[in-house]
Order: C-alpha cells, then sequence, then structure tokens
C-alpha cells in the first residue's frame, strides 16, 4: 500500500489554476525529489498537501494511509503524520521556540489520546536533537524564528521534525540558503529520520541535497503536472541540460 | 459648554441623597469639601455628546443608569480568581469604604502609614481639596467632582522617605450589589527615596457604577509601581482617574489591565515636576462582548530632562470596542524631555473597534518625541504555521494572542506583579477565545 496518493489533482491558488493534474505514489519507506523551474508549482503542491488557506482543490484526491488527507484540517494532516519544513519558515514573535515545540508535541499526543509529555524529559529530549543540529539553548529560548538567519530558520524546521517525527517530511526548498556545513548537519538530521516506514518528499532545486540525501525517484514539475519521473540519475541530467524538453504545453 | 440646568443633570440626585445621608457627626471640613464638589460638579457639567474629551466614549448608557449610593456596611465575598493573584498585605474597600475588618493588615511593611477618613491630617485634606482645583481644567473632570461630592471615606497610603516594600500592598475595591454608586478615593504617597508598590485591582458583583480617584505623589528620588487590575462585572461601569505628580529623580512605573465592565474609562494624568525622572504608564485592555473599554492619559512635561513612556496594547473580540487617547505636553522650559507613546490593537473579529488619538503638544525645541498607533489582525499566516505543527486553530490563536498581550506586559517591572498580570491575561483569554472565531 502507498504511504500518500495523489491522483489528478487539480487545485488553483489565488483563484488561478496552478496544478493541473498531479499523479504521485510515494511508499512506505521512500524518498522522492521534485525538481522544476521557478513558479511551476511546487510549494502550491506542499501547501495543497498541508491544508493551507487560499489553496483550493478543484478536482482529484490525495490519500494519506487511506485516509482522506483532504478532507482534514491542517492541524489534523500534521497529527496524522504530515510535516511541512516550508520554504520560508514564519516567524511568530513572543512565543518561545521550546514553548512552541512543546505545544506541537503536546498537540500530537492529545490527538492520539495518549497523556502529554513530561516537562523535564521532553526538554532534555529537546536538547538532544537541537545539539545534534548545532542549535543553541539561547535559539530554544528566543522566539521562533524571529531573527534566525536564513540558515538557522531551516535548522528550525528540521529540529521540529525531528521532535515531531512525521510519517511523511515534504521539505520544501530546505536547503536553499544553507551553507557547506550547514547542508551537512540538515541532511544527516533528515536522514537520520528515514526508515522503512517513513517518507520524504523533497523539493529542491539542487543535485547537490540529493549527493547527501539519496533519493528513490525523481520527478520534474512544469507547468502544474509532472511531466517525467525518473531514478536519481535525472537529477544529474536536469543539472546539466536545464529544463529545457521537460516544460511540457503551457497554460 | 457645559449643561447649565444642573438640577436636569445625572447624578444630581445622587449628590442629595449623599449629602442628605451625612451622619450627624460629619466633620466640617468634609461636609464643606463634599459642598464645594458638588458646586463644582453643577458647574462643570455632564460632558455633552460633542465634547472631544470624551468623543470615542459615550456615555449615555450611564447617564440612564438609576443608581442610589452602595452601602459600605454590605457584606460581599472577595471573587478571589478575579482578583491579581499575589501575596502581600490585603486592605478592602466595600462600597468605597475601607473595611479594617475585612482586611489583612498583620504585616504592612514597616515605614507605611495608613489613615482612613477619620485619621486625616491637614495635609491630607489639602490633597484631597485639590482635585477640586484641578477640575477647573479644560477637561472638566466631572466624575472626579462627583466622587467628591459624595465622599464618605477616603485610604490614605503614605511610605515614609527611604523605605522600601519587599510585597506590593494590594487595595481591592469591591463594589456591591446591582444599582449601587460608590467613590473609592485613595491616596499615593511615596516619599523621598522610597521604593514601593501598590497594586489596585476592582471587582464587584452585580451591576453597579465605580467612580475612583486615585491620587498619587512620588517624592524626590522615589520608586512607585502602581499596578491596576480593572475586572469590574460585565454589567458594570468604571470610571476612574489617576492624577500623579513625579519628582526630581523619580520613577513611576505604572501597568493597567483592562478586562472587565460594559463601559470603562481609566485616565490618568501625570505632571512631571522634575528632571531625570521617569513616567512610565503601561497597559493592556482586552474586551469582548458589547464592552467599551477607553484608556486616557495626559502627561504634561513641566520640567527639563525628564522621560515619560507609555505602550498600550489592545485585544477586542466580538463586538467589544477600545479606546485610546493620550496627549504628550512638553512645557517651553522642559527642554530635552524624551516621550514616547504607542498604541497598539488586535481585532479579533470585524465587528471589533479601536478609535486611538495620539497627540503631541510641544513647547520646547529641543526635545525628543514620538507617538504611534497601530491597528491589526492574527496573521493568518502565523496560525497556519502552528497549525502545520498539529495545534489546534483555537490553540494557536491563544497562544498567538497571549504572546502579544505578554509583550505589553512585559514592561511591568515588578517580577510578582508582571507574572500575576499574565496569569489574568490568559484567564481571560481562556475565558474568551474558546470559541472559533475566523
Ligand atoms: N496565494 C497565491 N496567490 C496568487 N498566486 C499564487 C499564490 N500562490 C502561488 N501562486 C502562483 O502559483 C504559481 C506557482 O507558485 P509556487 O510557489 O507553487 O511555485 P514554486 O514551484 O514553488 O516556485 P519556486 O521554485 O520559485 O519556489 C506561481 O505563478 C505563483 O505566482
Ligand atoms: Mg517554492
Amino acid at each position: 500500500m502507498f504511504l500518500l496518493q495523489i491522483e489528478n489533482l487539480h487545485a488553483t491558488a489565488g483563484g488561478q489554476e496552478v496544478l493541473r493534474g498531479i499523479d504521485l505514489e510515494i511508499g512506505p519507506g521512500e524518498v522522492h525529489a521534485i525538481m522544476g523551474p521557478n513558479g511551476s508549482g511546487k510549494s502550491t503542491l506542499s501547501y495543497v498537501l498541508s491544508g493551507r488557506e487560499g489553496y483550493e482543490v478543484t478536482e482529484g484526491s490525495v490519500t494519506f494511509q487511506g485516509k482522506d488527507l483532504l478532507d482534514m484540517e491542517a492541524n489534523e494532516r500534521a497529527n496524522e503524520g504530515v510535516f511541512l519544513a516550508f520554504q520560508y519558515p514564519v516567524e511568530i514573535p513572543g512565543v518561545a521556540g521550546m514553548t512552541f515545540l512543546k505545544e506541537a508535541f503536546n498537540a500530537k499526543l492529545r490527538y492520539s489520546g495518549e497523556p502529554e509529555a513530561n516537562a523535564m524529559e521532553f526538554l532534555k529530549m529537546v536538547r538532544e536533537k537541537a545539539k545534534a543540529l548545532s542549535m543553541s539553548d539561547e535559539m530554544l529560548r528566543r522566539p521562533v524564528n524571529v531573527g534566525f538567519s536564513g540558515g538557522e530558520k531551516k535548522r528550525n524546521e528540521i529540529l521540529q521534525m525531528a521532535v515531531l517525527e512525521p510519517m511523511l517530511s515534504v521539505l520544501d526548498e530546505t536547503d536553499s540558503g544553507l551553507d557547506i556545513d550547514a547542508l551537512k548537519v540538515v541532511s544527516d538530521g533528515i536522514n537520520a529520520l528515514r526508515s522503512p516506514d517513513r517518507s520524504m518528499l523533497l523539493i529542491t532545486h539542487y543535485q547537490r541535497l540529493l549527493n547527501h540525501i539519496e533519493p528513490d525517484y525523481v520527478h520534474v514539475l512544469a507547468n502544474g503536472r509532472i511531466q517525467c519521473s525518473g531514478s536519481k540519475e535525472l537529477a544529474l541530467e536536469l543539472e546539466a541540460n536545464g529544463y529545457s524538453g521537460f516544460e511540457g504545453e503551457a497554460a | 459648554m457645559a449643561n447649565n440646568d444642573a438640577k436636569s443633570q445625572p447624578f444630581t440626585a445622587l449628590i442629595e441623597e449623599a449629602t442628605s445621608r451625612a451622619p450627624e457627626n460629619t466633620p466640617s471640613w468634609l461636609a464643606e469639601l463634599n459642598m464645594q464638589a458638588a458646586k463644582r460638579y453643577a458647574q462643570v457639567g455632564w460632558p455633552h455628546a460633542r465634547a472631544e474629551y470624551w468623543k470615542y466614549t459615550n456615555l449615555n448608557k450611564l447617564a440612564a443608569g438609576a443608581f442610589a449610593l452602595g452601602d459600605p456596611a454590605a457584606l460581599a465575598a472577595v471573587p478571589r480568581e478575579r482578583i491579581l493573584p499575589l501575596d502581600g498585605p490585603q486592605l478592602l474597600l466595600v462600597n468605597g469604604a475601607f473595611r479594617s475588618d475585612l482586611s489583612d493588615i498583620s504585616d504592612l511593611p514597616d515605614g507605611l502609614s495608613l489613615r482612613n477618613l477619620a485619621e486625616t491630617t491637614e495635609q491630607d485634606r489639602a490633597i484631597l481639596g485639590a482635585l477640586i482645583e484641578e477640575t477647573i481644567s479644560a477637561d472638566g473632570l466631572p466624575f472626579a467632582a462627583v466622587n467628591t461630592a459624595v465622599l464618605t471615606d477616603v485610604l490614605i497610603l503614605e511610605f515614609a522617605p527611604g523605605i522600601a516594600t519587599e510585597r506590593p500592598v494590594h487595595v481591592i475595591s469591591l463594589g456591591g450589589g446591582d444599582g449601587a454608586a460608590f467613590a473609592p478615593r485613595l491616596v499615593i504617597r511615596a516619599g523621598d527615596g522610597a521604593v514601593v508598590d501598590v497594586v489596585e485591582s476592582h471587582v464587584g458583583t452585580g451591576g453597579y457604577f465605580a467612580d475612583v480617584v486615585t491620587q498619587v505623589s512620588v517624592a524626590r528620588d522615589a520608586r512607585l509601581g502602581h499596578y491596576k487590575m480593572q475586572n469590574e462585572t460585565l454589567d458594570a461601569f468604571h470610571i476612574a482617574l489617576t492624577t500623579t505628580e513625579v519628582a526630581e529623580g523619580a520613577v513611576y512605573d505604572s501597568f493597567v489591565l483592562s478586562t472587565g465592565a460594559r463601559m470603562a474609562r481609566n485616565e490618568i494624568r501625570g505632571t512631571i515636576t522634575g528632571g531625570k525622572a521617569e513616567y512610565r504608564i503601561n497597559g493592556a485592555y482586552m474586551g469582548n462582548g458589547e464592552q467599551h473599554l477607553d484608556n486616557t492619559t495626559f502627561v504634561d512635561h513641566a520640567a527639563a530632562g525628564s522621560r515619560s513612556r507609555e505602550i498600550y496594547k489592545g485585544v477586542l473580540a466580538g463586538a467589544s470596542r477600545g479606546v485610546f487617547q493620550g496627549k504628550i505636553l512638553v512645557r517651553p522650559d522642559a527642554q530635552q524631555s524624551d516621550g514616547f507613546q504607542m498604541n497598539r490593537a488586535m481585532l479579533l473579529s470585524n465587528k471589533a473597534e479601536v478609535d486611538s488619538k495620539p497627540e503631541l503638544e510641544i513647547y520646547a525645541d529641543d526635545v525628543r518625541c514620538s507617538h504611534g498607533a497601530t491597528v491589526g489582525e492574527l496573521e493568518e499566516e502565523q496560525l497556519f504555521y502552528l497549525q502545520t505543527r498539529g495545534i489546534e486553530r483555537n490553540l494557536a490563536r491563544r497562544l498567538l494572542v497571549s504572546a502579544y498581550i505578554d509583550e505589553a506586559i512585559d514592561e511591568v517591572q515588578n517580577p510578582a506583579v508582571k507574572e500575576a498580570f499574565k496569569q489574568m491575561a490568559a484567564y481571560w483569554l481562556s475565558e474568551n477565545l474558546t470559541r472559533n472565531i475566523r
């Protein structure tokens, strides 16, 4: 059975059709990469999967672990195990990183009918995971993402993913803005979560991320449709030749 | 223009009732004070509908209410969960009268002299009377005149020079019963170099009218933390005036959290009379339903080289309405004054409203003054971000609003009081942001 099954997905963003019939199946443990030109609809796909307002599905279906994902609120999708690492992580003034993580973690426990986490144990667990991502305690005390550098924000996304341990992680350009060392740290963080039942959807423009996290499949998204799918070699080909020939018909 | 037909004014009958009910043994100075205030009220008059000073706060519902003087001997239980949760001495006022029998004065700080009406000194009486003179000012202050006209008790807190309190002195004003009108009157004096905190909690039961006056002076190099929780019932009216005098080198740190009352006006008028003084008046207001919460402030830089700082934040749900009127006056001699004023409001529904009117009136040329006002809503992007982390939309709203308000409360310099205010704000959020409002 597939973990995620997207069938003929059409969606509009701001009233305009952006996704024009996406078909994608992700099995347990698989890593899929999506590449494609700017404005082709990659982030839109990530928002549609995570339930953002203003992104309206006009046709098609998305099934996650046998359930209709499109029927759920954004927080339900998260608690069912879908995680989105944002291309542009959002700043939350006044809410400390640690508080934010605890609220998220407890929301998940509540959702599955379990008692809330022991505060001390939780703190310890987060500190360990933060350390592995070279994030200081000070960053956890600061308001979420406020005043963080671009790279720090991306690292913070991965910390949240590490704490919440989602079944499906959608990572939208998590590699953009990372220096070479940070790319390694973040990739290690992502790889640490790979397992036979957890899957990932990596949205990226660059082959270099795929050197660290080897994908099982690479897809080219252009003009709101997956134009081509292949193995990891496809990414190399794209890096060499660009997207010409993969663009499909324009709107 | 004042209403000339004094007989037809609201509360004239109330003042007459007070006069006729005054006991035989009323000291002559008090009878005289009451009378002068009644006269002043007749002159000043009820604010008419177009009065600039009351532009955003309509008093018709208050005028239409039928009020009789509240019973100072009434027995009512203090709604504990509605007052600021703080350790320390508690002074209880019931319908404006100090009740030593219900107060906890076992460990008042050394150096605090506590006096009620019968114990007032010449100087206390001069202070009480001085407010009558102030009511002549352009703005009228009719409710201070009414307060003084019906006055039967006062609570004077005088802190001796140089003393420091560990825990704040908590004054709890309890309003009792439907239709009760009462006039709490506080005088707070911090002597030279004293470092002290006074807290007020205003609560009650039923639909009443609290006409509150607090007169504050902070002497040379003293520091007064003066904090107020306005948490009246949602059927009550609360109109309060605080006057403040801040001397050279003194710090006045004030915070007002308004969550209660169907209609509330909290007005703070301050004069900075010396240099190197720090005048801090901050606050937050949180409204829902049909509540109307007015915050009016006036800062008078009457001496050179002092700072004033004012940050108010509001959260308005339902069809509630917030008002912020703030004025900074810098007199010609008050060079090197530094004034800052900001009102931020967050509207949680499209029926909520806020009116902001910040004002600068500057006659000195070497000053730094700025002011501003913003109105916003919850950021959809932030809500979504929290939701993608599994947090329910309602909880996400509460977290964001709480962070927003806590940032204002962070201005409070006393750590225990700051924590207490945050608890009250969180309590308000849990009571008022439970439904899914878009
Ligand atoms: N809320 C919106 N309102 C209007 N147009 C939108 C909205 N969101 C996305 N779009 C449009 O949809 C198209 C796809 O945008 P999307 O962000 O999904 O592209 P992308 O593939 O992620 O691009 P990039 O590689 O630059 O991140 C763009 O033309 C964009 O302008
Ligand atoms: Mg994108």
